[in-house]
């Protein structure tokens, strides 16, 4: 059947059918007379959860992955790739010569500047002596573990087409994210969480806003959730003040209760019971996802490890430390943000002023929270099956602008993976000489989410979700894997 | 490395390719290059610096700087000049040529530039070709959905029950068919409140209720239906799913999400027209060629912001002219889906792959449309808007002497100003720009020009530094210019629509500003991008492109239809009276609303069945090609589309059609095992399908339920309370601060609705994407409809309400309570299994627990 909006539902219905409506076995009015409401399914409840049939039921992947999850580090407003990743001497020597024989430059802004150095030094670090500036120290330490993409080219130089670009695969709005394609292809491996979470920055959202984490054209349960790293992680999970436990306990039960009475009127009606089961659901998040947010039990070596100490460090600390707990318990595909709207100069990577400022806030920011996830995921055995990965909306320009900053430049951009058995320590693809543009091995957006479905066990041309009267892919008609990411 | 010296180092190499090649073929060597690298942006679709590539005879007459090839010398020659980069831009602008070729170009033209042989543009001519000429294959045109739809003879079933209305004699031959069991009629309260969902999307009220309950005319179900069917909240209900059609939103979309402070007139313009029933083919017309019609209301202005709906980057537009096709492409897909339930958009890259719709077709389809331009139309009569314009410009030309003056005596402080800021920059920007214009390097022309063009001095920092007598001979003149401002008249209303003009003469947008050298803006200054009717208008050439892109622009189109689903009878331009327009669209539109268009109608009429029957009888509703799904009741679909036709395409007439049969009123409270084994999914309609109510619905639900909500119709949109993370979310567009009170009580189709920032109570109930053209939403049930329902502050405001309103009018005992909030929230009076829980409930807990439950009920939020 080609039916355009219910790809995955048919089975849903059956299986309902099937199970009369008795869905979780446990039921609300059980978990309601628990004593400690709030608590009824605390600690290893939270993992894992009972099997419901649910958007989210867990779907098995079409090969065995190497990737369960995915923690994703989007540095929002344009990382520089000559400042971090992918040094370049010739910069050096042809220091303030205008950048000849690239044909016609394309700024975002104002006018081209001529060719500018890269303010900051870079050194070799790790097994396969990866070149990394002196940004990031604290993730240079783990250069072995890494693979650095330099020849990833976008198609827009606009921070929203492109943020949307490395989302979606296209530089439109309204199409589902990579992280509702993985929580549509896997489900979750937890019922009481979301399989898809976002935590932005402090500072605000990152350019283009929730159009980013939407899920397009399919149902909307496959949107990302924003998790708050301040107060209650999810909009109104908690009823507000002046609606006590005991209260809300009544609630529920006379609903349970008036609920099941009209479910004996309609019988053999799937929506009914799967409505019932979404308030147990919802009653389970309560407990489920304050926890997840709750660092109380974290030790004082791991809240360091993270730099939760510093003031600096600390909120996109926050956000690491919390992905980190978030793919303890499973959930599928994490969306963490760094850089955010307020001024976008100052509070994000986009650093059309002055790059050396700019990018040493940031990366003073972001890299010791970065190094500690890495190293608290190693040792906890998460690393093997969760695939981490750093990103941007684009590079920059190798000529300045205004002086002392960088203009955007898709032609260009440096990415790193790591975790999942990827082949850490090795650089891939390259750009010329000035980093203008990718030339060897280069890598679309396509290929990239090719590649991430793939680890996480996945055959993006297999992936399809009915639509307009196509079967819609991540990757559209394109994508092809990087082969040397992975040992063989 | 100088660039200079790089040069000649490529030129060494060059002549020394060159001269081992004696001679150079023109058609080996010199025309692939042509095509293949010059003529995307010097040929036939666009003939930059109008040059034109693809003749010896154009190529010699030059550029409009003058020739570009001076014969038997190179070194004379511009177009040498520029590929060998000794003169700048460097040609082609997409990369640099081969030094191979380079060299070949100038061999060729220091041989005498020949030329002996025909260029093609592109490669692969003779495939392009075919496409371009694309013809439907035979048998194509037998396809179901491509036959025009006629009636079949109503089947007999011999049951007197299902024979008295068409629509029950179709549905019931093939329960009988099936051997499917039928559910009974639904009670009266069931079927009162599923009307009032149905057709005005609130519950009715207690009155109502009381009024409906105790009539019992044999009648009463029409007169009902009648009474709705007039009833202004018709247009608000059926209004709202045709926008979602028209991908409606009150802000552009993308980056900036600009507000549109006139988008809110068109969204009162669809509920009007529904209230007033204007037959569907019309409703078509005004949408898609208001502007072109005879007599041009204002309704039928705004009714054209059905084609500008689309979301809109709206920053350096003219600097990329792709996004206009984009949003061209957005169009098609909405007339293709929306209207001809034809995924037409499919085929803009190549033909369709699953239906027999060329790329053709998608590009006479863009001919019709592509002389579209946006513009805002006056509200007011000619003359006002005359009076408003030259007032504006009288005001705008009092000031410019003033600000002169302003400019001469701010003149010296600002050089200083100026040169201060310059010696904040590191040594090398400063050597950069002090270093006077003629000495400077390469490298340091860039930076200066950097620097120089993006450092200003405010007005404020002047003020600060500025001397007597200069410092209140400034503050005078700036006092008056502020004066005269405040003449400035009120501004007029507009509709925010389109018309036809030519697109490449509009002004710039936002952000637009070409670089030097790049002259992209050298045509929009020639003249009005609106024609005034003094010659006849003449549409801008759209083009077939290759591969859907803009490099590889096709022969100029003409406009016209889906060839297979067009017999030749329409024509493809009306162009009117007064030559302001190509009359494309409003051919495009009578084409789509003729009784021999073989889709139109049976997608309306299949949308509408689809909202008051849970599903449609082609459940792809907006794909009848074929990878849609195939009609459950073909012979009934068609009955319905030439009964909507001859009924003068009424809408309303065809609601009471669908809503008098006894098929609509069946109970959705059945079922029978067979049923479930063979018909599970009840595609054949042996029951009512229960519907979940669309977010609006849930909200509107809610509101007249707590007795807050204010019926008040149209006019600008409302903001409701958004939690701060929510808003902090993103910064762009707009979100007025409007506090949670009566004000904002009104309907959810008031709501404003922000593409970058859905509401978020709207997309946890499955807000469908509002940037597509969207025909029927998803139904999903997770987890976070149920925190909403329950902890959402604003639902809990609304639940004490409801409470308070249930004490009020029902002051006394527990059991008239909970008769009240049942006869409320669901419409009918509580069982007694019902009432007995409910008061034992009520002895322990508030009222204000019991309201918050029954707006939780699984019965509230579905229609049934």
């Amino acid at each position: 059947m080609a039916s355009e909006q219910r790809p995955r539902f048919a089975d849903r219905r059956r299986f309902l059918f099937e199970a009369g409506g008795g869905l979780s076995g446990l039921g609300l009015a059980s978990l309601l007379g628990q004593d400690n409401l709030l608590a009824a399914t605390s600690g290893e409840g939270c993992v894992g959860g009972p099997v419901v049939a649910s958007p989210f039921s867990q779907k098995k992947p079409h090969f065995a992955p190497r990737a369960k999850r995915v923690i994703s580090l989007f540095m929002s407003g344009g990382v520089s790739h000559m400042d971090t990743f992918d040094p370049k001497p010739a910069l050096t020597k042809y220091a303030g010569q205008p950048m000849d024989g690239k044909g016609d430059i394309v700024v975002r802004q104002g006018h081209p500047g001529p060719l500018m150095p890269s303010p900051f030094s870079f050194k070799q670090y790790g097994d396969g002596g990866l070149w990394i500036s002196e940004l990031f120290p604290h993730v240079a330490k783990h250069a072995s573990k890494m693979a650095v993409i330099r020849s990833v080219v976008g198609r827009s130089n606009d921070h929203v087409m492109a943020h949307y670009e490395l989302a979606s695969g296209t530089i439109r709005m309204g199409w589902p994210s990579v992280g509702s394609w993985v929580s549509y292809g896997l489900g979750s491996e937890n019922q009481n969480l979301p399989a898809f979470v976002v935590i932005y920055d402090a500072r605000g959202g990152p350019f283009g806003g929730p159009a980013n984490w939407s899920a397009g054209y399919m149902p909307a349960a496959y949107q990302g959730t924003i998790f708050r790293s301040k107060g209650d992680p999810i909009a109104d999970l908690k009823a507000p003040e002046g609606v006590s436990d005991g209260q809300m306990r009544a609630r529920l039960g006379l609903l349970d209760k008036l609920n099941a009475m009209d479910l004996e009127k309609n019988p053999a009606n799937s929506e009914l019971s799967a409505r019932i089961s979404a308030y147990e659901l919802a009653f389970r998040m309560q407990s489920c996802a304050p926890q997840t947010v709750d660092l109380g039990n974290e030790t004082a070596a791991t809240k360091t490890l993270y730099g939760l100490d510093d003031p600096i460090t600390a909120p996109f600390g926050r956000q690491c430390l919390i992905a980190r707990r978030l793919a303890e318990r499973g959930v599928r595909f994490i969306q963490l943000y760094h850089g955010g709207i307020g001024n976008q100069n100052t509070d994000t990577w986009d650093a059309h002023g002055n790059v050396k400022e700019n990018h040493t806030m940031h990366a003073a920011e972001s890299d010791l929270p970065i190094a500690g996830l890495l190293t608290d995921l190693k040792e906890r055995g998460l690393l093997e099956d969760t695939l981490v990965i750093w990103q941007s909306e684009f590079g920059r320009m190798p000529i300045s602008q205004r002086g002392l900053g960088r203009d955007h430049n898709p032609g260009a951009m440096s990415i790193w993976m790591a975790g999942a058995g990827i082949h850490g320590g090795q650089a891939i693809g390259a750009t010329d000489e000035f980093g203008y543009k990718a030339e060897q091995q280069v890598l679309t957006v396509h290929d990239l989410h090719a590649t991430i479905l793939h680890l996480l066990g996945m055959d993006h041309t297999k992936l399809t979700f009915a639509f307009q009267g196509r079967k819609m892919r991540l990757t559209d008609v394109y994508g092809e894997l990087i082969p040397q990411l992975v040992k063989a | 490395m100088s660039s200079v010296l790089r040069l000649s180092a490529w030129l060494a190499v060059a002549v020394s390719l060159v001269t081992a090649q004696s001679t150079v073929s023109f058609v080996k060597d010199i025309k692939p290059i042509l095509e293949t690298r010059c003529l995307k942006c010097h040929g036939g679709a666009m003939q930059a610096a109008k040059l034109d590539l693809r003749s010896r005879e154009a190529a010699l007459k030059g550029s409009e700087k003058g020739p570009v090839i001076v014969v038997h010398k190179p070194d004379e020659s511009t177009l040498y000049k520029k590929i060998s980069g000794a003169e700048k831009p460097l040609m082609p602008m997409d990369g640099k040529l081969p030094d191979a070729q380079i060299a070949a170009i100038r061999k060729w033209i220091e041989q005498g530039a020949t030329w002996d042989a025909a260029l093609e543009s592109g490669a692969g001519k003779q495939d392009l070709a075919s496409l371009e000429n694309w013809k439907v294959p035979e048998g194509a045109r037998s396809y179901w959905a491509f036959q025009k739809p006629v009636k079949a003879m109503v089947p007999k079933t011999g049951d007197a029950e299902w024979d008295t209305h068409p629509i029950d004699a179709f549905l019931h031959s093939t329960h009988q068919k099936r051997q499917l069991k039928v559910a009974p009629v639904a009670d009266k309260a069931t079927l009162l409140r599923r009307a009032f969902l149905d057709l005005t999307g609130l519950p009715p009220t207690a009155d109502e209720t009381r009024q409906y309950m105790a009539d019992r005319a044999p009648n009463a179900w029409e007169k009902l239906l009648d009474r709705l069917l007039e009833s202004p909240q018709y247009g608000e209900r059926w209004g709202r799913h045709w926008l979602d059609v028209a991908r409606y939103a009150d802000s552009n979309g993308y980056e900036h999400d600009f507000d549109r402070p006139n988008a809110w007139r068109y969204r009162d313009y669809v509920i009007k027209t529904f209230n007033k029933d204007l037959p569907y083919n019309q409703f078509l017309e005004e949408q898609l060629a208001g502007d072109e019609l005879p007599g041009a209301t204002h309704d039928r202005l705004i009714a054209t912001g059905f084609l500008r709906n689309y979301a809109k980057v709206g920053f350096r537009e003219k600097d990329n002219p792709q996004f206009r096709v984009d949003y061209l492409d957005d169009m098609i897909a909405t007339v293709g889906r929306g209207i001809m339930g034809l995924t037409v958009q499919c085929a803009r890259c190549h033909n369709h792959k699953f239906d027999p719709i060329g790329q053709r077709d998608y590009y006479k389809l863009q001919a019709s449309l592509y002389s579209y331009v946006e513009v805002d139309h006056p509200l007011t009569p000619a003359a006002e808007a005359k009076e408003y314009q030259s007032k504006l410009a009288a005001i705008v030309a009092r000031i410019k002497p003033l600000n002169d003056e302003v400019k001469q005596i701010e003149k010296p402080y600002r050089d200083k100003l100026l040169e201060a800021k310059y010696k904040k920059w590191p040594q090398h920007i400063q050597d950069a720009v002090f270093t006077p214009e003629e000495k400077r390097t390469a490298g340091q022309m860039l930076l200066a020009n950097q620097i120089i063009r993006t450092t200003a001095v405010t007005p404020a920092e002047i003020e600060k530094v500025l001397a007597e007598p200069d410092l209140t001979h400034w503050r005078t003149l700036q006092a008056r210019i502020k004066e005269i401002e405040k003449e400035k008249p009120k501004p007029i209303a507009m509709a925010m629509g389109i018309t036809d003009g030519d697109y490449r003469f509009t002004p710039d947008g936002a952000g637009d500003e070409p670089a030097p050298g790049k002259g992209i803006k050298r045509e929009a200054i020639e003249g009005s991008y609106l024609s005034d009717g003094s010659k006849p208008y003449v549409a801008p050439p759209a083009h077939f492109l290759h591969h859907g892109d803009m490099g590889s622009p096709g022969s100029v189109m003409k406009p016209g239809f889906v060839a297979v689903i067009d017999d030749g009878s329409s024509p493809t331009e009306l162009p009117p009276a007064d030559h302001r327009t190509s009359g494309r669209r409003l051919a495009l539109a009578r084409w789509l609303g003729s009784p021999n268009h073989p889709l139109t109608a049976r997608v309306a009429v299949n949308r509408i069945w689809r909202h008051h029957f849970g599903r449609g009888i082609v459940t792809s509703l907006d794909n009848f090609g074929k990878n849609g799904d195939l009609p459950t009741h073909p012979e009934l679909l068609d009955w319905l589309a030439v009964e909507f036709m001859e009924q003068g395409w009424s809408v309303k007439k065809l609601h009471k059609l669908l809503m008098t049969s006894r098929a609509y009123q069946m109970s959705s409270q059945f079922a029978a095992e067979e049923n479930l084994a063979s018909d599970a999914e009840n595609l054949y309609w042996w029951r009512f399908k229960a519907q979940r109510l669309e977010a609006e619905g849930v909200r509107d639900s809610i509101l007249a339920v707590s007795g807050s909500l204010d019926r008040k119709m149209f006019g600008p949109a409302i903001f409701p309370e958004l939690p701060a993370e929510v808003l902090a979310s993103t910064d762009k567009g707009i979100w007025r601060k409007q506090e949670d009170g009566p004000g904002v009580w009104r309907r959810s189709i008031y709501v404003y609705r922000k593409r970058g920032l859905p509401l978020p109570f709207f997309e946890v109930f499955d807000l469908p994407d509002q940037n597509t053209s969207c025909g029927s939403r998803v139904v999903s049930t997770v987890p976070t409809q149920a925190l909403t329902m329950l902890n959402n502050e604003w639902i809990l405001n609304q639940a004490r309400r409801f409470a308070d309103r249930i004490a009020t009018e029902a002051p006394t005992g527990a059991e008239a309570q909970v008769e009240r909030a049942y006869m409320l929230a669901l419409s009918r009076v509580p069982s007694a299994d019902e009432k007995r829980v409910g008061v034992e409930f009520l002895g322990k807990n508030t009222l204000n627990d019991f309201a918050h439950v029954l707006l939780n009920l699984n019965e509230f939020i579905y229609l049934r």
